[in-house]
């Protein structure tokens, strides 16, 4: 019986399985052959040895530093204002949201939005001739900044991450910040502590764990960015707005050498194991 | 007195948010709603002479830009993806939970999937595709949906099989049933509700996959956040502004209006995916 359960355990989950194999195995495989080879689309199939030549020429590559920096700041950045957002939102408007729950439909709506077309939007929105903001801005202050010039682009792109993610920290902080068990709210109240005492010394470090992950979270996806950055400004329009994973897309299908997209990809990869092992170690801590 | 005054505020800091949140779709919906005319001369959020020609127009360009051929395709390549996605986690969660087979590596590898960038495995699956014929199809795509979305999925069933009492499946395999039979007749409809609120977030997930869409189609099987952007290429220098408001709404509608017509059973799934994965 326990062997057939075992059995039986394993042509279950030999689907998914064999789909992860094909899907990212065989794709790393091919990743770590060709960071060490030189290859062309013509050459796929035949790629010659090359040492580590490409990973050289990458970290030489001063548009991948400025990727990289671009993708810290950008993400380093969103992250701390989603999450300030999120928190503010979550503890202010908690009494609203927990008697009627359907208003946090609505402030969660833009992460139903895709990125892409969102970026998309903000073309219209910002366009210095039919856009809406530009338009109030010259009504206002008789002029308006080049939101995608050189000088805003990274503040507007910002902006722009920010406010569609924010609702992601604030749906998962509202719920951590309901789960604070009414007796120690209650039990504060009593010992005096006013409504800012016990956000600071009770309810915060009771979130604490899920300020955290929400960090991280948002910490990786800001710093992988494409879709918004992409459709919306591009490599760059003016300002040079290329993230890590516009740089990787580039390099693929607008540089010559594939085994230098590869590598770049590679160094990204260790990086995000890097970030990953952190987040591990903080979820061992909680548990 | 004061208490009423905080409540106020608190409705007030509400629609702000609101407003400000969803401003891109709110003020592209407006922009949609203008002739082009007066989008050049009136780039206000009031529109004077409210009109529907742009959607008309949207569907009436079909040899340049065909449309309902993008929509076609991202219900089809979404729809396929959040199947595929459940069809390959629904079983491996009930093993993980039941026999504890690949509990050790295969959840915490596709659930730590969420924290690695796809992109780095974009180059070789373009190049593998190329090889298998799948650049450029419907199917192609969803396949990589599936991957996209399989961390969330598989977390959310695995939860979900865990919270069943196991005297269920027991009492049907003493009675002979083989053990896709308990999956498939027992287990299945008894997470049906955890089933559906992943279905539909998969099929959203997937509706505002880019990235490997703009990779992996060119023609045929462009959904349409792809579709949406090669609006902006395709009309050159002049772009109709209006009409690609209009393009923007339909294409961002079908997620948005699902979101929120399942909100009610989503919602906890969305925050225990986000938390557990």
């Amino acid at each position: 019986m326990q062997f057939t359960a075992r059995r039986d355990g394993y042509v279950l989950i030999a689907p998914v399985t064999i789909f992860l194999l094909a899907m990212l195995a065989i794709p790393f495989l091919v990743d770590l052959l060709y960071s060490v080879s030189r290859v062309t689309f013509e050459t796929l199939r035949s790629p010659s040895y090359l040492g580590p030549a490409n990973f050289l020429s990458v970290i030489r590559d001063h548009a991948f530093w400025g990727a990289m920096l671009f993708s810290l700041r950008f993400a380093l950045l969103t992250t701390i204002a989603q999450v300030a957002i999120g928190i503010s939102l979550a503890v202010f408007l908690a009494p609203l949201l927990s008697k009627r729950p359907w208003l946090m439909a609505v402030l969660m709506l833009p992460m139903m939005a895709a990125p892409a077309l969102v970026g998309l939007m903000y073309r219209l929105i910002l366009h210095e001739f039919v856009g809406v903001l530009p338009y109030y801005f010259y009504l206002f202050f008789n002029d308006s900044p080049s939101f995608l010039g050189p000088r805003n682009a990274f503040w507007t792109l910002v902006a722009v991450e920010t406010l569609q993610w924010s609702p992601f920290g604030l749906l998962i902080l509202y719920s951590s910040y309901q789960s604070v068990p009414l007796e120690i709210r209650e039990s504060a109240a009593i010992d005096g502590a006013g409504p800012w005492r016990r956000l600071i010394a009770i309810e915060l470090p009771w979130m604490q764990p899920t300020i955290l992950l929400v960090t991280f979270i948002r910490f990786i996806d800001s710093f992988r960015v494409f879709d918004n950055v992409y459709t919306l400004s591009g490599p760059g329009a003016g300002g040079d707005t290329t993230t890590m994973s516009i740089y990787i897309y580039e390099a693929f299908f607008h540089g010559d050498d594939i085994g230098v997209a590869v590598a770049a990809s590679l160094i990204l990869l260790l990086l995000s194991f890097v970030v990953l092992a952190g987040l591990l170690r903080l979820s061992r801590r909680r548990s | 007195m004061k208490a009423s005054f905080v409540s106020a505020a608190r409705w007030l800091v509400f629609l702000a948010a609101a407003l400000v949140l969803n401003f891109p779709v709110l003020s592209t919906l407006i922009t949609s709603l203008k002739s082009d005319a007066e989008i050049v001369s009136n780039a206000s959020l009031w529109v004077e002479r409210p009109t529907l020609a742009n959607y008309s127009h949207v569907f009436a360009m079909a040899d340049r830009f065909d449309f309902m051929r993008f929509i076609e395709n991202s219900v089809i390549e979404s729809g396929l993806g959040a199947a595929f996605s459940i069809g390959l986690a629904l079983p491996a969660a009930y093993a993980i939970v039941r026999f504890r087979v690949g509990e050790s590596w295969l959840l915490p590898t596709v659930a730590n999937l969420r924290a690695i960038p796809l992109i780095v495995f974009s180059i070789p699956i373009y190049l593998m595709y190329q090889q298998a014929h799948l650049l450029d199809t419907r199917f192609g795509l969803a396949l990589i949906l599936c991957l996209v979305n399989l961390p969330l999925v598989l977390v959310l069933l695995a939860n979900a099989t865990q919270d069943l009492p196991i005297e269920l499946d027991e009492a049907a395999r003493i009675d002979g049933a083989s053990t896709w039979a308990v999956v498939l007749l027992i287990v299945l409809p008894l997470l049906r509700p955890i089933v559906a609120a992943s279905a539909v977030l998969a099929f959203i997930y997937s509706w505002n996959e880019f990235l490997f869409g703009l990779m992996l189609t060119t023609s045929v099987a462009v959904p349409v956040t792809v579709g949406a952007s090669f609006f902006f290429s395709a009309s050159g220098g002049g772009v109709q502004w209006g009409v690609a408001a209009a393009v923007m709404i339909l294409s961002v509608a079908p997620p948005l209006l699902l979101g929120l017509a399942a909100y009610r059973h989503i919602g906890r799934s969305m925050t225990a995916g986000a938390i557990k994965g």
